[in-house]
């Protein structure tokens, strides 16, 4: 393996690292503050990628003010989540078994929706900057760039908001005590509300993101959702910092082992080295012991 | 514990009787496959309703089962119905092993350490193309790979009763492992045995202090719960003569744990109750083409919010309102 392979594979698994990290971190949120494992961040990601299709095609929006577009989409869709199926079922004992089953069957209506509207065929991204450059002999596509710098900035506004806002803070007291946040007058329905908005929103630009690199189809971030899933449990579910690292480095592994060995291997392997993780720490990477909640 | 007994005797005479009433192919076909996921949920219900495991293994034990049973066949020329033992007690272990993986795993860490080892060992099937045997010039693998492994010999009931009567004999031998797996599981959460899982589900800390063994009772559960989950998937490739990776495909997994918790998690008739309203369900919008699947996510979403603690839960708080 040459130089000029290595950088391939770097950048090669910023991008897809990047990717990962945005709806990974929405995930963890979720689960962090709600112990609310969403199996429709999948779709969330899907609505994403058709939100900016639909605006540059129909409304006829340059392609770098589309994302916007599906950040309210993602947002508009959490709302909607919250205010039509969890709010209703947030008093229910088995609250964490039984939103697991709802947003099964929510992924399944929303999937068939899109299938009936835009039909199960792949269409191209429009947000995607054409062209590249080389590094010494690697080509760099220019769209490479553009997935580090929204996946980037993204990560870092959520990380200000968290620490900075009075949202943020709310937020992060309800993940660490609920009872006591509730104690000290923060109001946790809205906290979930405001959660399960900017997590749907991350999932939606991660769908965006990820549908430049592949296609917008319906089936767009199925494949990602386990990789996601396995990211978070690695790293240890609600803990953001680890989330991240752990995101690039599952990346790296998956895009060395696509380049050295063979591209099947890759999702065995990397699902198997995250197994073994497990067992030996059954916590992951930077859980403690106790992060369930009781 | 009499009174289940008593109505699942009605409900076991009642279906036996029914294919004298519906002569219809395709229903007993649908009926039998509605025993078979009825058995599967009903044995996933004994890990993750009474012991409290979030175990989403349940379609790998199913397809350790049908494997054993397929490659048995395919490689050695056993018949369906040694499959069907032999696949029993090859997902008993597969579950044990299962059950020592998750060990010291809790909630929402077990359900996706077991959901990747599905699709870790899918994935493998998929891309199993390795030769090991020629039948003329073509090829064998172990697995089948991404095609499964087809024509596999049956239950002989074609033979036996003849082209018409096929089906009759895979409906009484499907009802008979359904009663059989079912009553198993209510002796099972009516003996110590079953307490024993309840008190680790809701307290963990205080059972393990009075001295309920963890490890001992996990691995007893999943390879409990593992046998018949295990048959139902050798009886699945004996009543198709095929078998393949699609069994681990995420829906089928997901279609069953809806009915589980639609129907309720932790009570014996949830099962029946939540796999019978949803094929139902699924049966009755089945001419609305595309629109089909819009339907069944939001019946599926509206049954929780409904019912939180299933149909069964909500039929046991509707008997203690009459009762009062």
């Amino acid at each position: 393996m040459n130089l000029d392979s290595i950088l391939q594979i770097l950048i090669s698994s910023l991008t897809l690292g990047g990717i990962y990290a945005v709806s990974a971190i929405g995930i963890a949120l979720l689960w962090g503050v709600m112990g609310m494992l969403n199996m429709a961040h999948g779709t969330t990601m899907a609505v994403g990628a058709y939100s900016t299709v639909l605006a540059v095609s129909a409304l006829g929006i340059p392609w770098v003010l589309s994302l916007p577009i599906a950040i309210v989409a993602g947002a508009l869709l959490g709302w909607l989540l919250f205010h039509f199926m969890v709010r209703w079922m947030l008093d229910a004992a088995t609250f964490e078994t039984n939103v697991v089953v709802a947003t099964v069957g929510i992924a399944i209506a929303v999937k068939s929706l899109l299938i009936v509207l835009f039909t199960a065929n792949p269409m191209r991204q429009p947000f995607m900057l054409e062209g590249g450059f080389y590094i010494s002999k690697t080509f760099v596509p220019a769209q490479t760039l553009v997935v580090m710098i929204v996946s980037l900035s993204l990560m870092a506004i959520v990380t200000l908001v968290l620490n900075r806002t009075m949202m943020g803070r709310a937020i992060r007291a309800t993940s660490q005590n609920a009872q006591a946040a509730a104690l000290m007058g923060i109001p946790a329905r809205k906290v979930f509300l405001h959660v399960l908005m900017i997590s749907s929103a991350m999932a939606a630009v991660s769908g965006v993101l990820v549908s430049s690199v592949e296609n917008a189809s319906p089936t767009t971030g199925e494949v990602a959702l386990l990789k996601v899933f396995i990211i978070c449990v690695v790293a240890g579910l609600g803990y953001i910092p680890g989330t991240i690292l752990v995101a690039f480095g599952m990346a790296l592994v998956e895009v060395t082992i696509q380049y050295a060995i063979e591209a099947k291997w890759a999702y065995p392997i990397l699902v198997s080295l995250a197994l073994v993780i497990l067992v030996f720490k059954p916590s992951g990477l930077f859980g403690v012991a106790k992060v369930a909640r009781s | 514990m009499k009174k289940d007994i008593l109505i699942g005797v009605v409900c076991v005479a009642l279906l036996a009787a029914l294919p004298s009433l519906v002569a219809s192919k395709y229903w007993l076909g649908q009926i039998v496959l509605l025993f078979i996921w009825v058995g599967v949920v009903t044995q996933w219900n004994l890990v993750l309703g009474y012991a409290g495991v979030f175990s989403l293994a349940q379609m790998l034990v199913f397809s350790i089962g049908g494997y054993t049973s397929a490659m048995m066949s395919t490689h050695l020329g056993a018949s369906a119905w040694q499959g069907l033992l032999s696949g029993g007690i090859v997902a008993m272990v597969g579950g044990a092993a299962i059950g020592v993986a998750t060990l010291r795993l809790s909630g929402s860490y077990v359900a996706l350490l077991t959901l990747g080892l599905a699709s870790v060992v899918q994935s493998l099937i998929t891309v199993d193309t390795t030769c090991i045997s020629f039948e003329g010039d073509v090829c064998r693998t172990f697995t089948g790979g991404a095609s499964g492994l087809s024509r596999l010999p049956g239950f002989g009931f074609t033979e036996l009763l003849g082209y018409k009567g096929a089906i009759l004999g895979s409906y009484y031998l499907a009802l008979a492992l359904m009663a059989l797996g079912s009553l198993f599981v209510l002796l099972t959460i009516n003996s110590p045995l079953g307490h024993a899982f309840r008190a680790l589900r809701d307290n963990p800390a205080a059972a393990t202090a009075r001295g309920i063994n963890l490890t001992k009772y996990q691995i007893l559960v999943f390879s409990m719960s593992a046998f018949f989950t295990g048959v139902f998937g050798a009886f699945y490739a004996g009543y198709y003569r095929a078998f393949g990776p699609s069994s681990l495909d995420l829906p089928t997994l997901l279609f069953l744990m809806s009915a589980l918790i639609v129907g309720g998690l932790g009570r014996f008739w949830g099962p029946l109750l939540g796999v019978a309203l949803l094929m139902g369900f699924d049966e009755f919008v089945k001419d609305f083409s595309e629109y089909r699947m819009i339907g069944v996510g939001l019946f599926t979403v509206l049954c929780v919010i409904a019912f939180p603690e299933g149909v069964a839960g909500l039929l046991a708080k509707l008997k203690r309102r009459v009762a009062l």
